[in-house]
């Protein structure tokens, strides 16, 4: 399963945010997308969820046309994403975050409350049991065990950020589409964290299409780096080739001297 | 005080409310939906059991369909639900102050229709006398306790079934929407389905429950469906903890206990008007008290959904 972007243009106003991009995401790999802040990115990403259609082109994801569907149906195809504020499910605990996630939409009825429907019977109680069992290993294999059932408000920044993992990996995705997942994270984990993104794709076989703004993240975890500038693709390649482009170092790290000034 | 017929007539009263908060409290709690249309959805139950039932040409009214009792409530109910469908569809592509007023609006609709089409409703005249469900059974000062088992038969179902609501995946999915909806469609749930399903869900209930009411109060008027009851049926909520399980039923019992305690104070005839213009700033007075010692209500939605051990690993520093 890959996702194929082509020609996707989106634009506000008159502002173009997102200028004819395409793309093939492969699902065996960690893709990055990079690019200065305003550069689109998670414009595009709004775009292939279905948060906020595309004005034009198409995107596929196994052939599939998606652009177009609602967001719900995207991630039931398999598309599973991430926001760059991991605020999760405020006050669930972490347990029914993750059982949530995992709960297929029949048994989210009001008849299905009742045991009625689909999830009638036996096959409701086993569905309800594998979920509970895979919670267990996820939260196990995510050092998230002894935070079953705290409450998601009261947990640290870095366990929601596990959490969100947590949640996707619940909703048996087959493409994970993270918003910055490095942010925030403080330097000495981000080494810890590509080896989990890494981990939890090859294990199950996941594509994923990562944004982030931190170069030595991308860096590390990519296989592939797309670099957005205005809401032009400007550069696709291996990671070591991109850090060698000139034109990037200087649309990008540009930038990155800049932000380094900053907080 | 001591009259035994008087909180007889209290209690069903605040177990009516009470259903109707536990119910409020799916839509709203739970769902997120915050309706105060729920004075429209009692009326369109109430006027279609009534109309349903009528059966004496007589009352001047172009349809007497003259339906029995148990047939008549259980399509008051579907009808209610069929009502709150109408509601949902428009007024759910809003979401929070902008449905809230929606859902007012339409409330006040449905009064005013039953003000007007007086074909039907006799207007502001309205019906008395009702039937009751076994009042040929007892002596009709002995009623009282009849209806209130019923309406705590009543009340114990609602109960039943909204707790069953709010422990099930479904509820559990309600929740994660209202805390964060656009996680939940990033993880593939049918939020604005649910909610419609939701919506429609707590009509019938209203539905179902707005005879009882009628069977209490012995008449019906559109001036029985002010906005007034929908905000009684907010505070009970309110004060009895929103999200939470047994919240609204707590909440009415201390509510309208509370509210008819103060009117039995005994205070010289001359100052009765000033009596009757304190009630409702007492009311007023009980709310910020509940809202500032217990914010989440007396049962909070912590208490009815964290575990034990959830409640004790707060104390693990981040």
């Amino acid at each position: 399963m890959e996702l194929v972007l082509d020609g996707v243009r989106k634009v506000f106003g008159g502002v173009v945010a997102v200028a004819d991009v395409s793309a093939v995401i492969p699902q065996d790999q960690v893709t990055a997308l990079i690019g200065p802040n305003g550069a689109g990115k998670t414009t595009l990403f709004n775009a292939v969820t279905g948060f906020d259609p595309p004005d034009q082109g198409t995107i596929t994801f196994g052939g599939r046309r998606i652009n177009g569907l609602p967001p719900w149906r995207v991630a039931e195809l398999g598309l599973i994403r991430t926001f760059q504020t991991p605020v999760g499910f405020t006050t669930l605990t972490v347990r029914e975050s993750m059982l949530a996630a995992a709960t297929p939409w029949f048994m989210e009825t009001p008849r299905g409350a009742f045991g009625l429907g689909p999830g009638f019977g036996r096959k409701g109680r086993k569905l309800e049991r594998d979920a509970e069992i895979r919670t267990g290993e996820i939260a196990a294999e995510l050092g998230l065990e002894d935070l079953l059932d705290v409450r998601t408000d009261e947990l640290s920044a870095g366990d929601r950020k596990l959490l969100e993992f947590a949640r996707q990996l619940m909703a048996q995705p087959k493409m994970l589409l993270l918003d910055e997942p490095a942010a925030a994270v403080a330097p000495a984990n981000i080494g810890r964290l590509s080896q989990l993104v890494r981990r939890l794709c090859d294990e199950r076989g996941l594509g994923s299409l990562i944004i982030d703004h931190n170069l030595s993240f991308l860096m590390q975890i990519a296989d592939e780096v797309h670099v957005l500038d205005q809401g032009v693709l400007i550069a696709s390649g291996p990671p070591e080739a991109i850090a060698a482009d000139p034109e990037v170092m200087r649309v990008y790290l540009g930038e990155q001297a800049a932000e380094g000034a900053g907080p | 005080m001591t009259n035994p017929v008087f909180w007889v007539g209290v209690l069903t009263l605040a177990l009516i409310y009470g259903s109707l908060a536990m119910v409020l409290n799916v839509e709203s709690g739970w769902g997120g939906m915050w309706d105060l249309g729920v004075a429209g959805l009692l009326a369109s139950g109430a006027y279609c059991y009534i109309i349903l039932g009528i059966d004496d040409p007589d009352l001047g009214t172009r349809f007497v369909p003259g339906l029995p009792m148990w047939l008549a409530w259980p399509l008051a109910a579907a009808f209610t639900g069929l009502v709150a469908l109408a509601i949902a569809l428009p007024s759910l592509r809003l979401r929070r102050e902008y449905f809230l007023i929606t859902t007012l609006a339409f409330a006040e609709i449905i009064r005013q229709i039953a003000v007007i089409q007086a074909d039907l409703t006799r207007g502001t005249t309205g019906f008395s006398s009702l039937d009751r469900p076994f009042d040929t059974l007892v002596e009709p000062r002995d009623y009282n306790y009849v209806l209130l088992g019923i309406v705590a038969f009543a009340a114990l179902v609602v109960y039943l079934i909204t707790r069953r609501i709010g422990t099930s995946a479904y509820g559990r999915t309600l929740r994660a929407a209202r805390d964060n909806e656009a996680l939940a469609l990033a993880l593939g749930k049918r939020v604005n389905r649910m909610r419609i399903k939701t919506f429609v869900v707590a009509g019938v209930l209203i539905g179902a429950i707005a005879p009882l009411y009628l069977f209490y109060i012995r008449a019906i008027t559109p001036q029985l469906f002010a906005p007034g009851i929908t905000f009684t049926i907010w505070t009970a909520l309110v004060i009895g903890g929103i999200g939470s399980i047994r919240g609204g039923l707590v909440g009415a019992v201390v509510l309208i206990v509370f509210t008819e305690a103060v009117g039995l104070i005994e205070v010289d005839p001359q100052y009765i008007n000033i009596l009757v213009s304190i009630e409702p700033f007492l009311v007023g007075l009980l709310l910020v008290l509940v809202l500032r010692f217990r914010p989440d209500g007396l049962i909070s939605e912590r208490n009815a959904f964290g575990t034990r051990a959830g409640r004790r690993a707060r104390r693990v520093p981040a």
